[in-house]
């Protein structure tokens, strides 16, 4: 099968790449810079539909991996690239027959813990222009799916090399700024890189005509879920660092982080109003249907992935 | 056209519910009709009736008192249709039924008759409350009926009790509190929930519309003149008299037909079964979801009716089954033959006694008790702490044939008063402080009150008899012997009936289990274990301590109490095996046996308790609903799946264990686990006045009645290990996980006490796991976690540490369900 994957420069659309073509797939990876995939690559911009559209062509199907994930991003900008963006892959995946779409579970973020949750409807309407744009997005891709089309919500999705949930963890415990709302109780789900990929492939074997995985959310987990304490702690050892962090109150974290969204001056604020709300309370989620229905579970427990992620650390210093 | 419409003004059929009306009270507005039939007197009849229509199962005719109407059969006829056909009645003159004119009972029995006759094919069930109830009884006699339902009712007003005072004050003055003011109809939908008020008014707005209601309080007979005191008496003469099975619908709160009159009524019809709401009041068919339980019990009384001859449903247990042919021993026959013997039955802080002081004092006893109205059957309460005079007092009530209510003072004096209410007791034997409470608490109103000292207006239990000499009465094996009630560590108590079967059942395991021989004295820090010892045939002796604080007994009582007596035996509860061990600092008690139960015993207590007294320890499984289970031999034995070690079944004692929920199910294999269900002879009789949960708590299979223990547990090896309770399972998405069997590798490996327990949806949970410690709940440092991590078995989601809750009265169970919920909202982040 020939896959288009756009996005695959980040970690999880290198390794959805690299997963499709250790399998026999032929692979094309579509993103502004170098995959460093040894696959096949085209240079293009996700914004550009008709570059998309070219690069599309003689391709079986497409994954959609590409995002724009910055807390300080503009709403064109975000909107341009999350909501056009996904528009344009989702005519080029018209094009090749099949297509899979990778949203959050954010879409579906409404301050209340998610205590073995399914996939709720992408209703977000919050500040947080990243998971506003992505529920935009989610909503008019199942819309309008004129071709067997898939979307799944990987949940935190972590391992080596990953410079979104690790990296920000690891940085902000360095300059002695990790800030962590009510001591980190709140029990969530997270998915290690290598599942996060084999779910990603399973979803697209059943973007087929007639099969019930097709035009529904899914949220994909480790099924393993942790409190964020103990996330956090394990991240940190792996990374040979001290396990601690600040905890302060949620609604202390709530305000820092509504006043860091508005003020920080830099990219990469030590918390966000969102992350705030979002990490005080729980996030785990029901996976027997996903399981059931992708046929596909996960293999590598928190523990498991916090060695791997410790090894990883431990060779690249 | 112009007679048609006055016409039906004077007949009060010009006022009708609206279908509005209909629907915000709940009822569906095609329910509500009129029929018009032939009343006795040749002339037409119409009522009002709320009708569901066509029911493949038969007809359900529903007969309100007064003053109310067909709405307060709401839930029966929402819950109870299609399947039945419910027809809620308004009876003459009340309701939106026609006024004709004054009926006396007689009339409205009549009238019922005439009109199922002429509505009603097919099977037919009565169902009626308050003044209802002598309508449809007196009803029943007369027609086919498959089934009786009574709600808070009276068929006849006992002896003992007084005209109810609100229908007192009602009668004297009737024209005035039923009709022309509303005070009376009022006063009654005060008695439910606000939102059924507008409802039970509605027909009665008018002076005009309320004269049957002072019709009908007038028409209570309370007197042999009363015109309807014969009618009265048929009735309560057919309720004997009748064979269809018959349930008794009763809320314990109410100040009209209260409990008095439920010990009537189930008097007179014995083979009743009994839903008693401790919490309903009058209208208790508005105030609970009584259409459920009707449901469920017209599908198990339906099915198997009741052969005329069979011994009534609730008195059949598997120990007047098992000696049918065997003479039985009495509980008071080791009494009888040691009535010569000198020796001590009794040696406490509170004096000494022997077996022929117990024999003799408790025959005087006895005897007054008999003078001061006590009835073979009766329930008499004893409010004594452990003492001579409790021994007395037991011995005396079951002399007269009389069953004893023991309830645990410990639990608080709401639930006490709780307890005793709903026994229902005829009389209350106490001390001056208990009975000065029983008065001022009203534990039990209308009861006689007696002790074993000289108090006003309380019988004297140390007088001799002046006249003839007292004959003990021969107990049936199937008679109540003594209600008891479950320790409420897990739940609210309930009352657990035992016949005398059951107790000398019971007597003959225990001794058995005990290996009991002559001479040998008995100690127990367990309230209600003190009354086994002379049952069995063992002097007992009572340590000094506050037998309602368990963890009070310490080394120094027991070891008292062993040197007093010629202490062979001691039954520790495990918060007392726990204080005793942890105050023995390094001495020894010489014991030949001690027994431990009550809780899991966790093995750490098992050695400690080996290590004081040298002798034989054992854990035996047992609960207030059957005790013992088994013989509590090796403690310490190890099991495949973890739990605590029971000992084997003992002889005569089935013990199965099934898949959960699949009681029917077969018995599973040597190490797999599951729900615990016991048969014996000594098995209780049932929960008293509680038909639902006498329904879930007991199961037939295997040609027996079998309890189902509520524990889970597997068998390895012939012996029984006990995992906790079922309620405490963890539903994991992978599967149900003991708590006991998750806890204890990580309890062992960290040394510490650990608790299971479940997050999440009760069906897929994830498991967290509490390490006991100091302060409040919260997630465990990293190095703890990952030790627990390492020592389970399971995949954990989460580990916390801090104090774990325990029940309130034992101390020594973990409350899970506490736990859980603590547990549940940090994890949440809340």
């Amino acid at each position: 099968m020939k896959v288009l994957v756009t996005g695959a420069s980040s970690l999880l659309g290198r390794s959805v790449a690299l997963e499709l073509a250790k399998r026999g797939d032929s692979v094309t990876c579509f993103q502004r810079s170098s995959s460093d995939t040894g696959l096949r690559d085209v240079r293009g911009d996700i914004r550009d539909g008709a570059a998309l559209l070219a690069a599309a062509d003689g391709h079986d199907a497409l994954i959609h991996v590409a995002a724009l994930v910055a807390p300080k991003a503009a709403w064109s900008e975000a909107y341009a690239v999350n909501v056009t963006g996904t528009l344009n892959a989702q005519r080029a995946g018209e094009r090749c027959g099949r297509f899979v779409h990778i949203s959050t579970p954010s879409v579906a973020f409404n301050d209340a813990p998610a205590v073995r949750a399914g996939a709720e409807p992408a209703s977000y309407k919050g500040r947080d222009v990243y998971a506003r744009s992505k529920a935009v997005a989610e909503r008019l891709v199942l819309q309008r799916s004129e071709v067997p089309t898939v979307v799944v919500r990987p949940h935190l999705v972590w391992g080596p090399g990953d410079t979104q949930l690790v990296g920000r963890i690891v940085s902000r415990a360095k300059q002695h700024r990790l800030i962590v709302p009510n001591h980190g109780r709140a029990l969530v789900d997270t998915t290690y890189i290598d599942d996060a990929a084999s779910a990603i492939v399973a979803a697209l074997d059943h973007a087929r005509a007639g099969n019930s995985a097709c035009n529904r959310a899914w949220v994909v987990t480790g099924a393993d879920p942790r409190p964020v304490a103990e996330l956090m702690c394990g991240i940190l050892l792996a990374a040979g660092l001290p396990p601690t962090f600040r905890s302060v109150p949620v609604p202390v974290a709530a305000l820092a982080g509504r006043v860091a969204d508005r003020f920080w001056p830099g990219t990469e604020p030590p918390i966000t109003h969102f992350a705030a709300r979002q990490l005080s309370v729980a996030h785990w989620f029901d996976q027997r249907e996903t399981q059931r229905v992708l046929d596909w579970s996960p293999r590598v427990s928190v523990d498991e992935g916090l060695e791997r992620l410790a090894g990883w650390f431990r060779e690249s210093r | 056209m112009f007679q048609s419409r006055r016409g039906p003004a004077s007949r009060g059929l010009d006022v009708a519910p609206t279908p509005d009306q209909l629907r915000r009270w709940g009822l569906e507005p095609r329910w509500s009709r009129l029929v018009t039939f032939t009343g006795a007197d040749g002339a037409t009849l119409t009522w009002h009736v709320l009708d569901t229509g066509p029911g493949p199962l038969g007809t359900i005719v529903c007969v309100h008192g007064n003053p109310s109407w067909g709405y307060l059969w709401r839930d029966v006829l929402r819950s109870l249709s299609p399947g039945w056909r419910v027809i809620a009645v308004d009876q003459t003159g009340m309701g939106y039924s026609e006024r004709p004119g004054p009926r006396r009972l007689s009339d409205r029995i009549d009238e019922l008759v005439r009109f199922c006759l002429e509505e009603v094919n097919g099977p037919l069930v009565l169902a009626a409350h308050d003044w209802g109830g002598p309508v449809a009884v007196g009803a029943a006699a007369s027609l086919d009926v498959r089934a009786l339902i009574l709600a808070n009712t009276a068929v006849a007003k006992p002896d003992d009790i007084r005209v109810p005072p609100l229908i007192a004050v009602a009668r004297t003055i009737t024209a005035l509190t039923c009709a022309s003011t509303p005070v009376f109809v009022d006063g009654a939908a005060r008695m439910t929930a606000r939102r059924h008020r507008e409802a039970l008014r509605a027909p009665y707005r008018k002076a005009s519309r309320r004269a049957a209601i002072a019709d009908f309080v007038a028409d209570i007979p309370v007197r042999a003149s009363d015109p309807s005191w014969a009618a009265l008496a048929r009735s309560a003469q057919a309720l004997a008299s009748l064979q269809c099975p018959i349930l008794l619908l009763w809320g314990g709160r109410d100040p009209v037909f209260h409990d008095r009159f439920l010990r009537d009524l189930r008097r007179r019809a014995p083979q009743a079964q009994v839903e008693r709401f401790a919490n309903a009041g009058h209208y208790v068919c508005l105030d609970e979801p009584v259409g459920t339980v009707i449901e469920n019990w017209l599908v198990q009384s339906l099915a198997e009716p009741p052969a005329a001859t069979a011994p009534p449903a609730s008195l059949k247990s598997p120990s007047a089954v098992a000696q049918g042919s065997t003479p039985l021993r009495s509980v008071l026959a080791t009494l009888e033959e040691r009535s010569g013997d000198s020796s001590l039955v009794y040696e406490g802080p509170d004096g000494v006694m022997s077996w022929r002081d117990l024999a003799s004092r408790s025959t005087i006893a006895a005897s007054a008790l008999q003078r001061h109205g006590v009835r073979p059957g009766d329930r008499v309460c004893i409010l004594i702490a452990p003492s001579v005079d409790l021994l007395v007092a037991t011995f005396a009530i079951w002399k007269v044939g009389a069953a004893v209510v023991v309830a645990d003072a410990s639990a608080g004096i709401v639930q006490l008063r709780r307890l005793i209410k709903g026994a229902a007791p005829s009389h209350i034997v106490g001390t001056a402080a208990t009975l000065a409470a029983a008065r001022a608490c009203r534990f039990a109103p209308g009861a006689r009150l007696a002790a074993f000292a000289s108090l006003p207006g309380v019988t004297d239990l140390r007088e001799p008899s002046k006249g003839p000499e007292f004959v003990a009465v021969i107990n049936h094996p199937s008679d109540v012997a003594a209600i008891v009630h479950t320790s409420g560590a897990t739940g609210p108590a309930k009352p657990v009936r035992y016949t005398h079967g059951a107790l000398a059942a019971q007597r003959d395991a225990l001794s058995d289990l005990l290996e009991v021989e002559r001479g040998e004295m008995f100690t127990t820090s367990f309230g209600p274990f003190m009354l086994l010892a002379p049952v069995i045939g063992l002097g007992f002796v009572r340590p000094d301590f506050d037998v309602d604080k368990p963890r009070e007994l310490d080394f120094d009582a027991l070891s008292d109490a062993v040197a007093k007596g010629e202490v062979s035996t001691a039954w520790l509860s495990p918060a007392s095996a726990e204080k005793v061990a942890s105050t023995s600092a390094g001495r020894g008690i010489d014991l030949r046996l001690v027994m431990l139960a009550g809780a899991p015993i966790p093995a750490s207590l098992v050695r400690n308790i080996q290590a004081i007294t040298k002798g034989e320890v054992r854990a035996p499984y047992g609960m207030t609903e059957c005790l013992p289970v088994t013989d509590g031999a090796d403690p310490l034995a190890k099991g495949p799946l973890g739990g605590t070690a029971t000992g084997r079944p003992l002889p005569g004692c089935d013990v199965r264990v099934v898949a959960l929920g699949d009681v029917q199910g077969p018995a599973l294999a040597d190490g797999e686990w599951g729900e615990i269900l016991v048969s014996a002879p000594w098995l209780f009789d049932g929960y008293d006045a509680r038909w639902s949960a006498d329904l879930t708590a007991n199961v037939r299979r295997e040609g027996r009645r079998f309890h189902r223990t509520g524990d889970v547990g597997y068998f390895w090896g012939g012996g029984l290990f006990q995992l906790g309770r079922a309620q405490h399972v963890i539903r994991t998405a992978d599967g149900p996980l003991a708590s006991v069997a998750v806890e204890a590798p990580v309890a062992a490996a960290l040394d510490r006490p650990v608790a299971a327990v479940g997050v999440g949806p009760p069906e897929s949970c994830a498991l967290a796991l509490v390490i006991g410690g100091e302060g409040d709940v919260r997630l465990a440092p990293a190095s703890l976690a990952s030790a627990a991590r390492a020592a389970a078995t399971h995949r954990v989601a989460a580990v916390l540490v801090g104090q774990l809750p325990t029940d309130r009265r034992h101390q020594s169970k973990v409350d899970r369900t506490r736990l859980a919920a603590a547990v549940r909202d940090l994890l949440a982040g809340r």
